[in-house]
């Protein structure tokens, strides 16, 4: 029989078995304790937990689906504003001497990093055009397939036309929403009608729509390559308009478009021309945004945080007989330490992936809303971040009450009533 | 340090504490609770320590588990100056070579027999595959190895304390402190317990002190001291 065995121990054996006992199978140990402990008096963190996984799907959702809601904010701000969209375009100069962009130089644009898109236009002032013996004036834009897309405008009535159109230098045009009234009595009635612009017929394909075309509501727009083909005294194409990712890319691109335009021609009378003022109010009301929302995320943290402090608070007491008894059963102050600091770890790493799971359901959620896809590994950042934050608050709220167990006296615990 | 232990004595004093006093200061000034106590007890006795209420038996339990230092004296265990030792040597030592049994027999709530036993077995660092064995045989001096995986909240008082005393026991100690190991159970219950107590000094050969005021449990017991106003007499 084992029990009964004789001992003889010493001081030295004594520190023997201290090194000994703290190999990594005594904390595998102690962790399943702890695990065991928390499942089993799980209703009483279930709060905690609740707060600290809201607040860590919260946290993976914004910065994982940051960037995308920023582009979507963008688009939707923009229309109000175009603050993302930068004009660049060479002053007018003498004939000889007047600029224009070259195909090169705007796929250069194109590739500066922050450019969603580029377009370019030609121009001709007080065109005209009669419509059952009355006369109407108005400015002729040549402009691109891919003009629509960078003023976020649309079709009011009929079609906006397309590559297909721009390619074949279809004789097709777009109407601005005051001049169709004027010419057509409604914008309705202009669909399908003839215009005679400068001896050429074109075919009213579409009224222009969109929050900014307000501003272009006096205008015609022919595919490029047909003003270019067909319109005397059309200007080259000397304006360009360049589309930001985001507001952030602005001035960077901006900063950029001159060394890019020198690199490719000559930048005679060059100007960038950026919307500053909108470009800063947007940035301000989408800082106060991200404030109160890291603010509330951080707020809902700390209130896990302190929550946890407190159950451990309250659990060590209430556990004050239990700490005596496993101090009379021989654990080590550093034992009793360990096992209240992996439960307090245990209730944060385990709400951290409760957070996590509801993150990626956020995360899908919204892709399908917005039409995108974030990067995987940003996910698997935000997850690690959120493990190692989780941590972090475990070990903060947790470390007090650990100490505080671990230096209880064995006899105030074992007399605790 | 004395280490005059001999490891193959059965009758080696296994405790031996010489001129022991323990002083508590009040607000109504210091109070001496042990005074000058000799106590000497060797493998395979099994001693009561009787007193009437407040006489010092709980702190004179308390010193001799380790619990708290005494203000003077002297107090070996194996031949080890315990008094000497670290708080961290201290508790290694108490997990070595004591055994407690408590009149609460306070078991770790919400959990198995099993659990109960492994716990000082986890802070001893006995490995995994060893455990089982070790808790069996435990819970086989007690008659309570078909319970292994019964919840310690579904035992009756009787079997809760021979859990206590089997997890007094699974780390095979060179002495067992028992306070007031009877005072919850009926006399039955009591009688069963006790007589595991003998088996254990006997077969085992483990030294035993138990403080209680319960004249059926000292009469159980190899000799009998008795704390009178701080002084320990027999």
């Amino acid at each position: 029989m084992a029990i009964g065995k004789r001992k003889k121990i010493t001081v030295a054996e004594l520190d023997r078995i201290r090194r000994r006992g703290a190999g990594p199978m005594r904390y595998y140990d102690l962790v399943r304790v702890s695990v065991r402990e928390v499942m089993r008096k799980r209703r009483r963190y279930i709060g905690v937990l609740a707060s600290i996984a809201l607040g860590m799907a919260g946290f993976i959702v914004i910065i994982t689906m940051g960037n995308d809601l920023k582009k979507n904010f963008n688009n939707d701000l923009d229309l109000l504003g175009g603050a993302t969209i930068i004009n660049v375009m060479f002053e007018p100069q003498n004939l000889e001497r007047q600029e224009w962009f070259r195909d090169r130089t705007l796929e250069a644009i194109a590739r500066i990093p922050g450019v969603l898109d580029i377009t370019t236009v030609t121009l001709k002032t007080s065109a005209v055009t009669t419509w059952h013996d009355r006369l109407f004036g108005f400015n002729l834009v040549g402009c691109e397939a891919n003009y629509w897309k960078v003023f976020s405008f649309n079709a009011k009535a009929g079609r906006l036309f397309d590559q297909r159109d721009v390619d074949e230098g279809a004789r097709v045009c777009v109407v601005g929403a005051d001049l169709a009234r004027q010419i057509f009595g409604s914008e309705d009635a202009g669909i399908g009608q003839t215009l005679s612009i400068d001896d050429n017929l074109y075919t009213v394909v579409g009224i222009l729509g969109g929050v900014r075309a307000g501003d272009r509501a006096l205008f015609v727009f022919l595919p490029i390559t047909t003003a270019k083909a067909r319109v005397v005294g059309i200007s080259q194409p000397y304006s360009a308009y360049v589309r930001c990712a985001t507001w952030d890319d602005v001035s960077s691109v901006s900063k950029a478009v001159p060394g890019v335009v020198k690199a490719n021609q000559i930048d005679r009378g060059l100007r960038v021309n950026v919307a500053w003022e909108p470009l800063k109010q947007v940035q301000r009301i989408f800082w106060w945004v991200e404030l109160f929302i890291y603010s509330s995320i951080v707020a809902t943290m700390i209130l896990g945080g302190f929550g946890i402090w407190n159950i451990m608070m309250a659990t060590v007491t209430s556990r004050t007989r239990e700490i005596g008894l496993k101090k009379a059963m021989g654990a080590l102050d550093s034992d009793i330490l360990y096992q209240f600091l992996f439960e307090a770890l245990c209730v944060t790493l385990s709400s951290s992936v409760f957070g996590v799971i509801l993150g990626r359901v956020g995360i899908e959620y919204m892709s399908r809303m917005l039409g995108s896809r974030p990067p995987e590994g940003l996910f698997v950042f935000c997850l690690l971040m959120g493990l190692g934050f989780a941590a972090i608050l475990g070990v903060g709220a947790g470390l007090y009450p650990s100490i505080r167990a671990s230096r209880m006296q064995v006899v105030d615990a074992m007399r605790y009533e | 340090m004395s280490n005059r232990y001999d490891i193959n004595d059965d009758n080696a004093l296994v405790i031996d504490i010489n001129h022991l006093t323990k002083n508590y200061v009040t607000a109504a000034g210091q109070i001496t609770v042990l005074k000058d106590v000799n106590l000497h007890v060797r493998r395979g006795e099994m001693v009561a320590v009787m007193g009437p209420s407040g006489s010092g038996k709980s702190t004179l339990l308390f010193v001799l588990g380790l619990f708290q230092p005494p203000s003077t004296g002297d107090y070996q265990v194996a031949g080890v100056d315990v008094l000497s030792l670290s708080r961290d040597q201290q508790a290694i030592f108490r997990r070595e070579m004591l055994g407690f049994v408590f009149q609460t027999c306070d078991l770790l709530e919400n959990s198995t027999v099993y659990e109960n036993l492994e716990l000082p077995l986890i802070y001893a660092g006995v490995p995994r595959r060893e455990r089982p064995d070790r808790i069996r045989e435990a819970l086989s001096m007690v008659n309570l190895d078909h319970r292994v995986h019964q919840p310690s909240n579904r035992l009756s008082g009787g079997e809760r304390q021979r859990v206590s005393i089997a997890r007094a026991l699974v780390n095979e100690p060179e002495f067992i402190l028992a306070d007031e190991p009877t005072g919850q159970l009926d006399r039955e219950n009591s009688l069963r317990v006790l007589e595991y107590f003998t088996k254990i000094t006997e077969e085992a050969r483990t030294a035993m002190v138990v403080v209680t005021h319960d004249a059926m449990t000292a009469e159980h017991c190899t000799r009998k001291c008795v704390l009178t106003d701080g002084y320990l007499n027999g």
